[in-house]
């Protein structure tokens, strides 16, 4: 479904990510691990269209998506939830859902969509008028996936969606993740909590200093000698 | 007491026009991090082509109004285009100098084309003052204030209804999330900057007839253009709308009860003592939470 073959990515002179590969089927659940600064969060904002590449290629369903713009991306069926969760803050819960539909047109499949979603997060149906910076920390964290889904995306791209979340919340997070993957969207999920990422995931890469290390199957890497040491604790 | 009520009236007059160019600024500034120093060119590049249109080709002098926002509209989309856009990954500083530039350009162009001598826009209002009870406006006045004030709810509604609106609101709290959601945010940046000068330009329309036209006028307005910004806190466009009617409030008054001489030195008197006592403006946002 989606494939990054070789692809350098610099900020300024300074490579970020070298020659990167990278594969995600449709229905997978593909994670992507590595330390602070190591470019997952460079490798999705490349594949999203907001930064561009070096050298190296992109393709979605076949087709190249590397250096286009991120509406572009968005258009073909892939949504990026970001890292820090990027509610806009002065926006409203409804004003950030529509925000998420920015490209659709068809109003009743996003009153649908709206519907499935607030069966799904009934809180963010409470706070519906709320303004988005005045909610918790955990509740920005749906509202930003939240809007993703709202995109309706085949390819769904998460960059450490359990950042700073209170441990119940990190398992509620996650849960919902698995819950959009079994309801047939794809998902590409960065993680800096290696353990439950290799769980949850079907396969998984690491990153290293910007250059890809590992790839596996996620029980494969839980054995992996170098990932116990560094990434496991143990 | 009847001369506090005509000096406020003044004041609103003029208040008026200082929110739109405080609005158009503030706009400019929030949602592209842009110093735009050819605001108050823009200003008088409206003014000029009121006095085109009404003065010279004898068109109806509210098509003439109209006209000359739609021109800086296009002016506006064009310093976008040709000079903002290739410099967008550069830095403040850069781009600062390029619109210094722009603005000597832009006031040396209207004195090339125009003169030096100062230009009257005639309007088809009668000179007669209407007086309303203890007080009297010039019906010209009168309907300045009313387009302001149209202008302004009409404003309000774009940014606070419309799809366009929410995108703009978007790209300015979250410049790169917004990109996520689909927005062009290249075409939001041309829109705002065309919509900041189309407001500087109707301002400059609207004020022609009032003041007199001349190539220097620009600087004077794009600076009050600043202390209105600066006032209502940078990027806020509720604190432009506030700031644009307090600024033009106090010149009124500070010109009528302490010195007409010094009427323009009120209002910076009052930004001074903003920058020193609150320097992030007087409406500024709290700090976001999350």
């Amino acid at each position: 479904m989606l494939r990054l073959d070789a692809i350098t990515v610099c900020y300024g002179k300074v490579p970020a990510l070298r020659e990167v590969s990278l594969e995600v089927h449709a229905g997978e659940l593909v994670t992507l691990i590595g330390a602070n600064g190591a470019g997952k969060t460079t490798t999705l904002k490349a594949i999203s269209g907001l930064l561009s590449l070096a050298s190296g290629s992109i393709e979605f369903e076949g087709v190249p998506i590397a250096n286009t713009r991120p509406r572009d991306v968005l258009a073909r069926g892939i949504a990026h939830c970001p890292e820090g969760r990027r509610v806009f803050p002065e926006l409203t819960v409804r004003e950030n859902l529509a925000m998420g539909a920015y490209l659709r047109r068809d109003q009743a499949g996003i009153a649908d969509d709206l519907e499935r979603i607030f069966a799904k997060l009934p809180r963010l149906k409470e706070r519906i008028g709320q303004i988005a910076g005045t909610l918790s920390g955990g509740e920005q964290q749906m509202l930003a996936i939240a809007r993703s889904l709202m995109s309706r995306p085949r390819l769904m791209l998460f960059d450490e969606p359990s950042l700073g979340l209170a441990p119940n919340l990190v398992e509620r997070v996650f849960e919902i993740i698995a819950e959009i993957r079994r309801e047939g969207t794809t998902v590409l999920m960065v993680e800096q909590n290696a353990l439950a990422a290799l769980e949850m995931c079907d396969r998984a890469y690491l990153l290293e200093t910007g250059q890809m290390v590992l790839a596996g199957a996620g029980r494969d890497l839980l054995e992996n000698p170098h990932m116990r040491r560094a990434y496991l604790g143990g | 007491m009847d001369q506090i009520l005509q000096h406020a009236l003044n004041g609103v007059v003029l208040g008026g026009t200082y929110a739109l160019l405080g609005i158009g600024l503030t706009l400019i500034f929030g949602i592209m991090r842009v110093v735009n120093f050819t605001h108050g060119e823009l200003y008088a590049f409206g003014a000029y082509l009121a006095y085109l249109f009404v003065a010279l080709l004898h068109l109806d002098f509210f098509l003439s109004i109209a006209l000359a926002a739609l021109a800086g509209f296009a002016l506006g989309a064009l310093i976008e285009l040709v000079l903002l856009r290739p410099l967008r990954s550069n830095d403040i500083d850069t781009v600062m100098l390029v619109m210094i530039g722009a603005w000597i350009a832009l006031q040396n162009g209207e004195q090339f084309v125009w003169g030096g001598v100062a230009k009257l826009v005639p309007s088809p209002f009668a000179q007669e003052p209407l007086v309303i009870g203890p007080v009297s406006v010039a019906p010209l006045r009168l309907f300045v204030l009313g387009a302001t004030l149209v202008l302004l709810v009409g404003f309000y509604w774009l940014i606070d209804r419309t799809r366009l609106g929410m995108a703009m609101r978007a790209t300015f709290q979250d410049r790169d999330t917004a990109a996520l959601m689909g927005i062009d945010v290249r075409g939001i940046y041309t829109l705002t900057f065309a919509l900041g000068s189309a407001l500087a330009a109707i301002a400059g329309a609207l004020l022609g007839p009032i003041f007199l036209v001349n190539p220097t006028m620009g600087n004077l307005v794009g600076l009050k253009a600043f202390a209105i910004v600066i006032l209502g806190g940078l990027g806020n466009i509720t604190g432009a709308t506030i700031g644009g009617f307090v600024l033009a409030l106090v010149e009124e008054f500070g010109a009528g009860y302490l010195s007409s001489e010094y009427r323009d030195a009120f209002g910076f008197l009052v930004i001074i003592a903003v920058l020193a006592l609150r320097p992030q403006g007087f409406f500024a946002r709290k700090a976001r939470v999350g």
